[in-house]
């Protein structure tokens, strides 16, 4: 697989791109700005690009402008993006009506490598990867009358891996239960919280997230 | 004034004119009554003196009042010249000759007199054309009429036997004199340079008289040549009209004295109560354009009562009095040009607002410094967010990226270390110290600058806030589009440590936040339903905010009852 990145910080752009390739990608461009990247993406496509929110030359929104752009004229392409701060109006901007292929991670998570590479992975092939601690504080979120209080704590477990992007399979693999069982758990949990229920796996973050968020 | 100021009229030009003026009107009333072709003498005498009489009265007030104007000379030249017409009334021919030679002068005099308000000068190239072509038409035009034998068979000065002609030139000489009468109206009229019609009522009076005196001469004259009937009870009228002229310009001068003695009045009120300085000085000065400016030496500039830096007007229409004290300028009234005829008025109206001036004077004054301490502390607060904000992008591009690259090369060395379960605990711990680091330098950041709201605004980054907040939060904003970011970070700052505070203090079961910009003002409210009683002074970072608030020129106000929750409003103007 093929991934692109944009880092202004030279050591964290250079040890990813040897993360990366060090776990069979292909790293076809290196770039320092969000310009760059779109250059380089007219001449090769990435399979995923993975982007800094704060890019040069303001710091300010140029990396999540790349991204929402990013993912209107290459659809298939997956973006990730990596932050030192997580915010939910952004990760909200971001999905805004789909989270088919983005991630939104805070950048300490490259240390998980595994988890990291997962996740990468999973945004490459069209799926979701959301910071857990996004989703932890929506769920922390007080609200009245919290529909989330009739959850069981297993419940809760699963909602967590299901806003954060994996899928049923994974859930099961995490938890150490049977697909079956995540299948269970997921249904239940729409049916207490009057979601109604969705094919894809990333179309059920953004419904979950949107959820949490109201 | 630059001007010299000259004397009133002695005791010699005072007899002079006394004596030009009883000659004059002994020998209008010789001559009426001798007259052997005259109808109603007694009324054409009493109509002329009228006239001299006014003239020469009111010139000499004028000229009493202001020396320095030629006005009131001229109005006795023209009480006294007019009499020359009236030798047209005498019986020996010669004499009646010189007097139709001059029946037209006492026009062109009038129209002089009128054209030359207010200082005796005319002003302006058609002014003076006006009245030279006056003089030469009628005195000359009536001569050449005399020459060619006009003016009937006892004419003395005829030199040619062609009464035709004589009339015909007369006919001219009557048209083209009421041609310069409607003229004279329309020079009065004229817009003044960079102003329109006066804007002080007795001037304006004035000028109406005059233009109805013009009027006169000139509808007279041109039934004069059209043989109207009537003719001569217009002429009497007109003459009646001319003579009251005078009357208005005395009506004026009265004004100005009532004016005077308004300047005690004003002293009453402006020791008795706090007034409107301007309004009440307009009002004694009977100018309502008046404006008033002082000079703040400090800052080299004349500012208005509010201490906003200003200019004094550069038009013509306006004139400005400075007033000085120990030698330097320190306050101005600006007023209606006009006004400088009145220098005596003006004087006592100064003399008698010193006091309330130099009051009005230290209030702009410790306006402008309020401002100014208003616009350093503004700057302060830019400088020390400009500061915090370059802190916080030093530690993200520095220390926290640094931070992140070390944990990934911890991470990837992870990776290869196999089973080595005592390098990995190792390792672990390593990125966890790393972990923790990173999370406490980022609430250092947080603290420093929220990033966030400079790349993505105020409702981007309320919703974190918001989400984090210790009861449930219902958030409405109605922004459109992004506004100063100092403002941004304040409101930021405001609904930051308003949710802080009721998670601290409110004990409150939830709370609303309300960010609104609208009417040139950005409202930020948080509500919220705890106990109240909040103290605004100490450790809940209230007196922080307001400084923060108040140095962007708004307002921070706390509602805190015991009991009935908490409401924190603050209001910013921007653009």
């Amino acid at each position: 697989m093929r991934v692109a990145i944009a880092e202004d910080s030279v050591l964290l752009r250079e040890g990813l791109a040897s993360l990366l390739a060090e776990a069979g990608y292909e790293v076809i461009a290196r770039c320092g700005d969000a310009d760059q990247l779109r250059r380089e993406m007219l001449v090769q496509v990435p399979d995923v690009s993975i982007l800094d929110i704060r890019l040069p030359p303001t710091h300010n929104d140029e990396g999540l402008r790349a991204a929402i752009d990013i993912r209107a004229r290459y659809p298939g392409v997956g973006v990730l993006v990596l932050s030192q701060y997580l915010e939910i109006g952004l990760a909200m901007k971001l999905l805004a009506d789909s989270a088919d292929g983005v991630g939104y991670l805070l950048k300490d998570r490259i240390s998980d490598v595994p988890e990291f590479l997962a996740a990468v992975r999973r945004v490459a092939l069209g799926g979701s990867a959301v910071d857990p601690v996004i989703v932890s504080t929506l769920l922390a979120k007080r609200r009245r009358n919290d529909p989330l209080d009739q959850l069981t704590p297993r419940e809760r477990e699963v909602l967590e891996l299901m806003a954060s992007g994996h899928s049923n399979q994974g859930i099961a693999d995490r938890l150490v239960i049977t697909l079956r069982a995540a299948e269970k758990y997921v249904s239940s949990i729409f049916g207490k919280l009057g979601i109604p229920s969705t094919g894809s796996e990333s179309r059920r973050v953004l419904a979950v997230l949107l959820y949490l968020r109201s | 004034m630059t001007a010299s100021v000259s004397a009133p009229p002695g005791a010699v030009p005072l007899g002079l004119v006394a004596l030009g003026g009883l000659t004059a009107g002994a020998v209008s009333v010789g001559l009426a009554a001798t007259s052997d072709h005259l109808t109603m003498p007694g009324l054409h005498a009493a109509l002329f003196n009228w006239i001299m009489l006014s003239y020469l009265l009111c010139g000499l007030i004028a000229w009493r009042r202001r020396p320095d104007s030629r006005l009131g000379r001229l109005m006795i030249a023209a009480g006294i010249g007019a009499s020359l017409s009236n030798l047209a009334w005498a019986n020996n021919a010669a004499v009646e000759s010189v007097g139709l030679a001059f029946d037209l002068l006492p026009a062109v005099l009038f129209l002089h007199v009128f054209l030359a308000f207010p200082d005796g000068r005319l002003s302006g190239r058609s002014a003076r054309a006006l009245v030279a072509a006056g003089y030469v038409t009628t005195v000359g035009g009536q001569l050449a009429v005399a020459l060619l034998g006009g003016f009937g068979p006892e004419n003395a000065f005829a030199v040619a036997d062609r009464p035709d002609a004589g009339a015909r030139l007369h006919d001219a000489v009557l048209a083209t004199t009421g041609a310069l009468a409607l003229a004279g109206i329309a020079v009065l009229a004229a817009p003044r340079p960079g102003g329109g019609r006066p804007r002080r009522r007795a001037v304006a009076w004035l000028v109406d008289a005059f233009a109805l005196g013009l009027l006169m001469i000139a509808v007279l004259l041109l039934m004069g040549l059209a043989g109207a009937p009537g003719f001569v009870h217009v002429q009497r009228l007109t003459l009646f009209v001319l003579g009251l002229a005078p009357i208005a310009f005395l009506l004026g001068l009265l004004d100005a004295q009532l004016a005077r003695t308004g300047v005690g009045a004003l002293l009453v009120r402006l020791r008795s109560e706090p007034v409107d300085l301007r309004a009440a000085l307009a009002r004694t000065l009977r100018d309502p354009s008046l404006s008033l400016f002082y000079w703040l030496p400090q800052y080299a500039s004349w500012a208005d009562e509010a201490g906003q830096p200003a200019r004094l007007p550069d038009d013509s229409a306006r004139a400005a009095t400075i007033i000085d004290r120990d030698g330097e300028p320190f306050a101005a009234l600006v007023h209606d040009a006009s006004l400088n005829d009145e220098r005596e008025l003006l004087d006592g109206v100064t003399a008698a607002a010193a006091i309330a001036l130099e009051n009005g004077w230290l209030r702009a004054e410790l306006h402008a410094r309020l401002e100014e301490v208003r616009g350093s502390r503004a700057r302060v607060l830019a400088a020390g967010q400009q500061e915090r904000q370059r802190l916080e992008r030093d530690l993200h591009d520095g220390a926290q990226q640094r931070l992140i690259a070390l944990s990934l090369d911890l991470g990837r060395l992870e990776t290869r270390l196999g089973a080595n379960q005592e390098a990995r605990s190792a390792v672990a711990q390593a990125k966890g110290e790393i972990a923790q680091s990173l999370n406490e330098l980022r609430d250092v950041a947080r603290g420093l600058h929220p990033a966030v709201l400079s790349g993505h605004g105020l409702p981007v980054a309320l919703e974190s806030l918001v989400a984090l907040a210790p009861v449930p939060v219902q958030l409405t904003t109605r922004l459109d589009g992004r506004l100063d970011e100092q403002i941004e970070v304040a409101a930021y700052y405001v609904i930051c440590e308003s949710l802080a505070n009721v998670g601290k203090h409110a004990r409150a079961s939830s709370a609303t936040v309300d960010v609104r910009h609208g009417d040139g003002q950005l409202v930020v409210e948080v509500v919220d339903d705890g106990v109240g009683g909040a103290d605004t002074e100490r450790g809940s970072g209230l007196r922080g905010l307001a400084d923060r608030v108040e140095a962007l020129g708004g307002q921070l106000r706390v509602w805190t009852p015991r009991g009935g929750g908490t409401r924190v409003r603050a209001e910013i103007p921007c653009g």
